[in-house]
């Protein structure tokens, strides 16, 4: 038997633009999910690693107050806690996190939770203010010249860059959105559900040229958790286990302004580790679930895993291969620009939903391998995962 | 009748730095229309943002140095979308990052100016333009060349 680690339990929470839910009924309903998903209880597990992403609670309390590792695992009643830490970003933080420590023996099953709240809501009467834009630390070289906020300093920027070396279009950009919008009408759990078309794409109106709102990532409500094991352990549970068989991580910088190349960076240090960690290939992957927090970061993975040529990514999206059917499905559940800003849970999820056999109507036949990546830019994490 | 209060006026500065001791330099030197940017005395390496410590030799001897205000257009992004107060009231208005010629993947951000967007080329010769915002704050923007 290898020393694998597995991924045993998924779930999330309630998702909805605003679900009137605190961060911590969310993370219960996720982590519950999670449980009942195994076949758990929370005694089964001994480690934790939280993330609380987004607004403040209604009373003033932050995101991080609001949820710790430690606060989870009281919540929640998993005891003994042998391994407890927070997650500094994303869903890519906390799996990572989780992989590693089951590895190496720190506890043996690790549930992890990211739970956002990222809707943009107006401050209550009485309440906290909205956080503004303090142009301190190195953002003082920025926010005097502009907020672009995330559509402009991540979509705006990198679709520009790739537009201008590549002759990558607005069609192609469309293409992909196109694509992801037909997956989520076939996901009952997707919050935009109605197909799109290129004309729809096409007109819809700028953030951050030549970022659309339709290029932009969903915010809402939503918690999201997995369950981690070891391979001796992961038989034990209810659902079929996926294995681990890669998983790697990668920093290059600290912010999209000033990564040397803003069309590799470091998801091609990311990927390429990842292809080290293994003897499987792009070519022996049967979905992909790319992080689309923006529709210019699929390109930039598409590109990095090297299931198509750098700068190919449009072509290649054009021509179907990322569709159901194609040669190489990506954001099978429609991606978080459809099922609502989940930081990588989703994708996560997805993929091991799809290995599993359970994804229904989206399923890619006889799915065996899959990719899951977070983020991009600056930072970044890829997983693969397989069946068997 | 009682007179309704009028709604705050719109900013007329972008919001403002707040220089720290390691950067302070940088904004001093924009009130004097010059560009200057942290460099590793013992190494030659320029770090921007500036850092306390050069990561290629590891010395902590770094000071400011002028540079020529000559880049090129890495790339950018036309903001259509407000954020903030201010920026209501510029919109649509680019917000770039560009390479100064001193040194490969030295980047700025900035703002690209006096040209319509629609001529906008990633590589295309810059020259920095210094705006005065306020007493209080020059801004760095770039041109064509």
């Amino acid at each position: 038997m290898k020393d694998r680690v597995a991924v045993v339990g998924v779930g999330f929470s309630t998702v909805a633009r605003d679900t009137g839910l605190t961060y911590k009924q969310l993370t219960a309903q996720a982590i519950t999910a999670a449980l009942a998903d195994a076949g758990m209880a929370p005694t089964d597990v001994d480690g934790v690693c939280a993330l609380a992403f987004g607004q403040p609670e209604l009373t003033g309390e932050s995101p991080d107050s609001a949820l710790s590792a430690q606060s989870v695992a009281q919540m929640m009643g998993i005891t003994p806690v042998n391994w407890f830490t927070p997650a500094p970003t994303n869903f890519g933080d906390n799996a990572n996190a989780a992989i590693a420590a089951v590895k190496a023996g720190f506890c043996h099953t690790a549930v992890v939770v990211h739970t956002g709240r990222t809707v943009i809501r107006k401050p209550d009467a009485g309440g906290p203010p909205r956080p503004t834009y303090v142009a301190a630390g190195d953002m003082q070289f920025s926010t005097p010249f502009g907020i672009p906020a995330g559509p402009g300093m991540i979509g705006g920027l990198t679709m520009t860059r790739h537009m201008q070396l590549y002759g990558t279009t607005e069609e192609h950009f469309a293409q992909q959105q196109v694509t992801s919008r037909y997956h989520a009408s076939l996901n009952d759990n997707a919050l935009l559900r109605d197909p799109i078309t290129i004309d729809d794409y096409l007109s819809s109106r700028w953030i951050s040229r030549p970022c659309r709102l339709l290029d932009c990532d969903y915010p809402c409500d939503v918690s999201s958790a997995v369950i981690f094991t070891t391979e001796e352990r992961a038989a034990s549970w209810r659902q079929k286990p996926v294995f681990v068989e890669a998983a790697a991580m990668a920093s290059t910088h600290v912010s999209w302004e000033y990564i040397a190349n803003i069309l590799e960076g470091s998801p091609k240090v990311c990927a390429d580790m990842l292809w080290s960690r293994t003897d499987l290939r792009p070519s022996d992957v049967d979905c992909a679930q790319l992080y689309d927090g923006f529709s210019a970061i699929a390109f930039n993975w598409l590109e990095a895993l090297g299931f198509c040529e750098l700068g190919e990514a449009g072509p290649f999206i054009a021509e179907g291969n990322t569709r159901l059917g194609g040669s190489l499905p990506v954001n099978t559940d429609g991606g978080v620009c459809n099922v609502g800003r989940r930081h990588g849970g989703s994708h996560l999820i997805e993929a091991v939903q799809q290995l599993r056999g359970q994804s229904g109507v989206r399923q890619v036949p006889n799915a065996e391998v899959a990719v899951y990546t977070v983020a991009h830019g600056p930072h970044c994490h890829a997983g693969l995962l397989t069946a068997a | 009748m009682s007179q309704q209060p009028s709604p705050p006026a719109a900013p007329t500065v972008p919001p403002l730095p707040f220089p720290d001791a390691l950067s302070k330099f940088f904004w001093d030197a924009t009130k004097e229309h010059r560009l200057e940017i942290l460099r590793c005395q013992s190494c030659g390496l320029y770090l921007h943002p500036p850092r306390p410590v050069c990561r290629a030799c590891l010395s902590t001897d770094v000071a400011p140095e002028e540079v020529s205000g000559r880049a090129t257009l890495y790339t950018w992004t036309i903001v259509e979308q407000a954020f903030g107060a201010y920026y209501a009231t510029q919109v649509p208005y680019v917000y770039a990052t560009v390479e100064l010629v001193e040194q490969a993947d030295l980047r700025l951000v900035t703002n690209i100016v006096d040209v319509p967007f629609d001529e906008l080329r990633a590589g295309m010769d810059l020259v920095v333009t210094f705006a005065d915002m306020s007493p209080d704050l020059t801004l760095p923007r770039f041109r064509p060349a």
